[in-house]
């Protein structure tokens, strides 16, 4: 009966989730192409790709650039302004929680495309980007900040809008830790600080480092956001690894090379999962 | 009960149509209508053959051939079509034709996806009066042609020659880059801007390519591309002269750099400074005249021939002569796995000759291939096209081949870092000879 039932989905997951990864393991061992002479005959090359992507500077590069982004947008800043938001919302006295509460939703409900096209509005270069309207109105010169401040500029944008996700899962987490706890806390003598650094945050530490594995793992495959507003640059500024893949396994045509790299990437999601896992004995 | 005996009766009535079916549709397949499906990714393009179509059917239908076309408009920057395009044809899903920029043939065609059309073209008695230029860029490094070239086009300084004369600013043809450096530094000096555009950097995409790098780096002697030995030289005095040459116009102030970092660089320069006049120079091909600047084009500029004028490029090395370069054109591939080549073969030579070519240059502005269309009218009536097919003759031939656009991705990063002032031009070239040997892999690389 058990085969039965778990027979669909096995048999989807095996298709579907497999089968590809199984392929594009393969495609790493080879130098096949999409465009080209070498595109017709595609040889086994071992692990030249591998080799290559690890003594490339560009690729090195892309993965600082990956981790840059991951630790300054989700582990920082999502995390902490999605728990302030949630502890916000947690607060009797707080009116208009529907609002507050929409007005941080509204980035995850929004598709990407609209995210980046408006984003890109923002911090346009011109006289009549929104950003430099503001600095405008204090006197300010008109600014660039996609070319003077690529990294930061796309940590905000990522920022703004992951914290709804963050927010949902620690309210819901909130919810679990029992108010005579944080009294009792509090009648001996412990203030906010406190009362969360010792009672709520041990009490919320698996949520906490679910979604900190979840973060991770949807911030490393952050492409669309990124690549609709700088496509990686200038030069090379913006160049996470999955713009790194998708220009040299697509635009390059160097199928290859893409999937050593996807397979390198997905190597090092693992051991980060792992951590991540084992930190918060998260049972997954 | 009734309804089991329902079923089985049904579903043979079925089976037995379906057959029927598919006996008159084998029947049908041989002498029965032909349709091709034909990619245009250009708005342009895809306006000013859509009204030739019917008129293709009908000369069809006159010849007894019933063959009809699925235009298919897929309006698309080059770096995205040809993204979406390579996954097409390799997942066997891509249109019968598709019109594509010379460039793009290289790659394609060395994957297999495109028909030799050799026998074809051989066949077809137009193709012996193609200029030999624009025969030489279309013929692949395994001397087969896997495309037709439908158009042609030569790379120019254009300039604003009102703007020029305004400012009292010498016109005649520049005959080095050290003298042309000096006339942008005095319009730069006066307006406290940039004077220059020429495409550099990734946001222009494969543009810093075909239009920016390679019309420098040929017009120098240093072989870039070895035809014969199908291999490239990824380190010259060419080379370094042209890297040199970009961080000059960088260092000085005479390119606009902010702009060419933007995503779509071409709009800021090409669109909104040169058709303003603030912007009085840029390297264009002849396309610029009426896609660009013309009276339907992005940017109009209104009387155009009387306000902006070509410069040859001038000599970069020294010994060297201004030149012109052909820039090459759009050309029409046929689909490899197409079910109907001899149709798909059909249109595009249709669509390559007489009236229809004419109409077509004229909607683009471009340079005919060859010498039969310059007494038809709209094209005849085309001064500076005329003009430019005039210059294809004697014009230098950029060299091109395979793995052309992994070399175009190293020139692009290279031309980024100077634009960024991370490079000078010795750094730029010897980061370029790196990145390229690296993305070409030795077989393509001379030792």
């Amino acid at each position: 009966m058990l085969p039965l039932l778990l027979g669909p989905s096995v048999l989807l997951i095996a298709v579907f989730v497999i089968a590809p990864a199984v392929y594009g393991i393969y495609l790493g061992f080879t130098n096949t192409q999409l465009t080209g002479f070498a595109a017709r005959d595609p040889d086994f090359v071992g692990l030249d790709n591998y080799q290559n992507l690890l003594t490339s500077d560009e690729f090195l590069g892309s993965l600082g650039h990956t981790a840059q982004f991951v630790f300054f947008s989700a582990i920082i800043g999502q995390t902490i302004l999605g728990m302030a938001a949630a502890l916000l919302l947690r607060k009797k006295w707080l009116r208009g929680k529907g609002l507050f509460g929409a007005a941080i939703l509204l980035p995850m409900v929004v598709p990407e495309v609209v995210a980046s096209l408006t984003w890109a509005s923002v911090l346009s270069p011109r006289d009549e980007g929104t950003f430099n309207r503001l600095i405008g109105l204090f006197g300010g010169a008109s600014a660039a900040p996609l070319q003077e401040a690529p990294m930061l500029s796309i940590i905000i944008v990522n920022i703004w809008r992951g914290i709804a996700l963050a927010m949902i899962m620690f309210q819901a987490a909130l919810e679990d830790v029992p108010d005579e706890l944080i009294e009792a806390a509090r009648v001996d003598g412990a203030g906010a600080m406190r009362v969360f650094r010792y009672v709520t945050l041990p009490l919320i530490r698996g949520p906490v480092f679910l979604y900190l594995l979840l973060t991770t793992i949807t911030t490393v495959g952050v492409f669309g956001l990124v690549y609709f507003l700088t496509q990686g640059g200038p030069g090379s500024a913006t160049q996470l690894t999955s713009i790194y893949i998708y220009q040299h396994a697509f635009q390059y045509s160097q199928i290859g090379l893409g999937s050593a790299a996807s397979v390198i990437l997905l190597a090092l999601l693992l051991v980060l999962g792992l951590t991540y896992v084992r930190l918060s004995k998260v049972e997954v | 009960m009734q309804r089991n005996r329902v079923f089985p009766a049904v579903t043979a009535a079925a089976l037995a149509v379906g057959m029927l079916a598919a006996c008159s549709d084998s029947d049908d397949g041989t002498s029965g209508p032909v349709t091709i499906k034909l990619l245009e990714y250009q708005q342009a393009r895809a306006d000013v053959v859509e009204k030739l179509i019917p008129r293709f059917e009908s000369a069809m239908a006159e010849q007894g051939k019933d063959i009809q076309v699925e235009l298919v408009t897929d309006p698309l920057t080059d770096d995205q079509f040809r993204t979406k395009i390579t996954q097409q044809f390799h997942s066997g899903t891509a249109p019968d034709v598709v019109d594509m920029g010379g460039s793009h043939v290289t790659g394609f065609a060395g994957a297999g996806y495109l028909l030799q059309l050799d026998e074809y073209l051989n066949e077809w008695p137009t193709w012996e009066k193609y200029y030999s230029a624009v025969k030489q860029k279309a013929e692949q490094v395994d001397g087969h042609y896997y495309s037709l070239p439908h158009e042609a086009s030569v790379q120019s300084l254009f300039y604003r020659k009102d703007v020029l004369e305004e400012m009292g600013i010498d016109t005649s043809q520049p005959q080095t880059w050290d003298e042309l450096i000096g006339r942008l530094k005095k319009v730069t000096a006066e307006t406290g801007k940039p004077s220059i555009v020429i495409p550099a950097g990734t946001a222009w995409g494969a543009g810093t390519w075909s239009e920016g790098f390679l019309p420098i780096v040929a017009g120098t002697d240093s072989t870039f591309y070895d035809r014969e030995a199908g291999k490239w030289t990824l380190e010259s005095d060419g080379l370094s002269a042209t890297f040199d040459l970009y961080a000059e116009l960088t260092k000085a102030g005479l390119l606009p750099t902010q702009a060419l970092l933007n995503p779509n660089p071409w709009e800021p320069t090409k669109y909104k400074q040169f058709p303003e006049g603030t912007l009085p120079v840029a390297a264009q091909g002849t396309w610029g005249w009426r896609y660009d600047w013309g009276p339907n084009g992005a940017a109009p500029i209104k009387n155009v021939k009387d306000k902006v004028a070509t410069w040859n490029y001038p000599a970069l090395t020294p010994g060297g002569e201004p030149y012109s370069i052909s820039g090459g054109g759009y050309n029409y591939g046929v689909n490899a796995e197409t079910e109907n080549p001899d149709a798909a073969v059909e249109l595009v030579k249709w669509l390559s000759s007489d009236k229809a070519a004419a109409e077509q240059l004229t909607a683009i502005g471009a340079a005919a291939p060859h010498p039969g269309i310059s007494d038809v009218e709209p094209y005849k009536s085309q001064p500076t096209l005329l003009d430019a097919e005039a210059k294809l003759e004697d014009s230098i031939v950029a060299p091109e081949g395979d793995g052309n656009t992994r070399v175009s991705q190293a020139v692009q990063s290279a031309t980024e870092s100077i634009l960024l002032g991370k490079a000078d031009g010795a750094e730029a070239a010897s980061a370029f000879a790196q990145d390229a040997a690296e993305l070409l892999g030795e077989n393509l690389v001379a030792k």
